[in-house]
């Protein structure tokens, strides 16, 4: 059992999604209990990834792979899990504003807060305000994560926040903001609660978001 | 013709900011290529830039004359649909068309970009393209071609061949007879550190732009990918070692030492690990030029001090003993016109050469100027009597 665990995590960490997947699949076979593959074989590799991202050891390239492995395997075993034991830490709701299309850098970020035990609704790319704000109202979040990759539509994050604040639901949600051309003062700038440099950034400001462990 | 100025230069990259501040349409901006030309000559006038290269979505055209869908956004640069790549499998490489390349899609649109800048006194004079790797992104993904080069190296190798053979042998040809240029420079983002490794860039990127390079020389057109950018977000991961290796992939790429300065925290970062390869190769009777690049977010957000401090310790550490070129790069949008005439001011007071042995003796306030509307308005009353 302790093998099959091991594998998975390699498997994640290596970016083998295929054998990821089957690892998973051949794990549940023989017994193991779901919340173990996940908590003891895909959570680590993914983590494992992250480390080595911070160590200048991993690029893109490889923390892609990791996190296409990780989304693979967790494909799998998701459904058996309970949304409890799945996203313990909190519910994050994310998409790319509208006009972008930009999806590498929040695949990383959905990859990562999975890992780290968010449950988390991935709204894609070139999101319309209107939709952000039914599923605020529709999810209750705790988290919006707001993604944006060009210096055009970074606008459109402030009037995201704007329109939460108009419609009275920005103190029922916490709000970050990531993407290549935000920084920590615009994400003052807009009110907005956290900015999150990179993917690993944005899992420490969201927990810290969530308060006290 | 007005004289060469006898100091340091400075250029741009703008296109979101001269969309900003002329307020033309997304739509208009990037389909006609006059109204482009014009804006981005009048936006350089008015900040005294000394080049200025009307490019704007540098990544889509080539791939959108194929057949790729671009997203068009009301007040943005189109961009590539990423969830709907153009080749969805390895198979439909067997399908697609080449494009004609001086009539499909808005290709027409860039040539007239390039032949119109061309024509301009401040106006750059070589062309652009996508870099084979960024157009290989393009078509595939990003994930889905580093899948490919991880899992189908075959297919990845048969991908940038076919790109630099059909795609961009042939769409440098048009641009040397229909603009009349006789360089051009390739554009390649994607193929930046850390997206890549330096071994993964040596392996999957510099192969493809040395093939380009040497095949368009053999028709007389000199061409060269800017690969290697230094980009690396997180300052405590700063490694001279990488940095290195990123220098090493520029020379490989364009067959000739440069120092790329580019995107990257440049502002943050020390700078005697650049001091430290220039003079390693300076041994060896080498010398390298540095092209610094000011950065965008520094720009945008300021303050005015820090933009004025990043440049002057370019001017410091790389104006006496180094051939320099300062660049703003990509700036955005919403950036204030203050902070823009600021970074331009300094390089014009600090920049004149020879470079003054105390930089600090030199009195330097930055400049209070009219608006953009302001100025605009002015000139073209001048203009008319």
């Amino acid at each position: 059992m302790t093998n099959i665990v091991e594998e998975i995590k390699t498997a994640v960490l290596e970016g083998e999604d295929d054998l990821a997947q089957s690892l998973v699949r051949q794990a549940l076979n023989d017994g193991l209990p779901p919340i173990e593959v996940v908590n003891r074989g895909i959570v680590p590799g993914i983590q494992a990834a992250g480390e080595l991202w911070q160590q200048n050891k991993y690029f893109h390239t490889d923390m892609i792979m990791s996190a296409t492995a990780f989304r693979t395997a967790m494909e799998v075993v998701e459904p058996l899990i309970s949304e409890v034991e799945a996203g313990g830490l909190g519910k994050f709701l994310i998409g790319a504003v509208a006009g972008d299309m930009h999806d590498l850098g929040k695949m990383m970020v959905v990859a990562m807060l999975r890992g780290a035990g968010f449950q988390v609704v991935d709204l894609g790319e070139d999101v319309p305000r209107e939709l952000f704000l039914d599923k605020v109202i529709e999810l209750e979040p705790n988290i919006l994560g707001l993604g944006c990759y060009m210096t055009t539509t970074m606008p459109e994050l402030e009037a995201v926040i704007k329109s939460l604040e108009e419609q009275g639901l920005r103190q029922r949600v916490k709000v970050m903001i990531g993407g290549v051309p935000t920084t920590q003062e615009y994400a003052n700038q807009i009110r907005a609660d956290a900015w999150g440099k990179d993917a690993l950034d944005a899992i420490i400001k969201a927990k810290k978001l969530m308060g006290p462990e | 013709m007005t004289e060469e100025p006898n100091r340091i230069k400075i250029a741009a990259q703008m296109h979101d900011h001269v969309m900003s501040l002329t307020g033309i349409p997304a739509r208009q901006f990037y389909t006609d290529a006059r109204v482009m030309v014009e804006a981005f000559s009048e936006v350089a006038d008015y900040y005294g830039m000394d080049i200025f290269r009307a490019a704007g979505d540098s990544y889509n055209a080539e791939i959108e004359a194929m057949g790729g869908k671009l997203i068009y956004g009301e007040h943005s640069m189109p961009t590539l649909d990423s969830r709907n790549p153009l080749l969805k499998e390895p198979q439909d490489l067997q399908n697609l068309k080449l494009p004609d390349f001086s009539r499909d899609g808005r290709l027409p649109y860039i040539l007239d970009c390039i032949r119109l800048s061309r024509e301009k006194e401040k106006g750059n004079k070589s062309g652009f393209f996508c870099g084979p790797f960024s157009l290989a992104v393009g078509l595939r993904g990003f994930p889905g071609f580093i899948k490919d080069i991880r899992k189908r190296p075959e297919f990845a190798r048969e991908l940038l061949d076919f790109i630099v053979d059909e795609v961009l042998v042939n769409y440098l040809k048009v641009q040397q007879e229909y603009c009349g240029v006789t360089m051009s420079d390739g554009f390649n983002a994607w193929a930046s550190i850390p997206n890549l490794s330096a071994g993964e860039l040596m392996e999957w990127v510099v192969p493809w732009s040395q093939r380009v390079r040497e095949k368009a020389a053999r028709f007389g057109m000199t061409v060269g990918c800017l690969d290697g950018d230094y980009c690396e977000e997180r300052l405590e991961k700063f490694d001279p070692e990488v940095l290195h290796n990123a220098f090493e992939v520029q020379r490989a790429s364009l067959g000739r030492p440069i120092c790329l300065l580019g995107q990257g925290r440049w502002h943050e970062y020390p700078l005697e690990p650049v001091l430290d390869y220039t003079a390693a190769l300076r041994l060896q009777g080498i010398q390298v030029p540095v092209i610094a690049w000011v950065n965008a977010r520094l720009l945008r957000d300021g303050p005015v001090e820090a933009i004025i401090w990043m440049i002057k310790r370019f001017i410091q550490t790389f104006g006496r003993n180094h051939e320099l070129s300062l660049h703003l790069a990509n700036i955005p949008a919403d950036t204030p016109s203050d902070h823009v005439h600021a970074a331009v001011a300094v390089v014009h007071a600090f920049g004149k050469k020879p470079i003054a042995d105390n930089l600090d003796e030199i009195a330097f306030t930055p400049p209070r100027r009219e608006t953009f509307q302001e100025w605009r308005a002015q000139r073209r009353k001048s203009a008319n009597g």
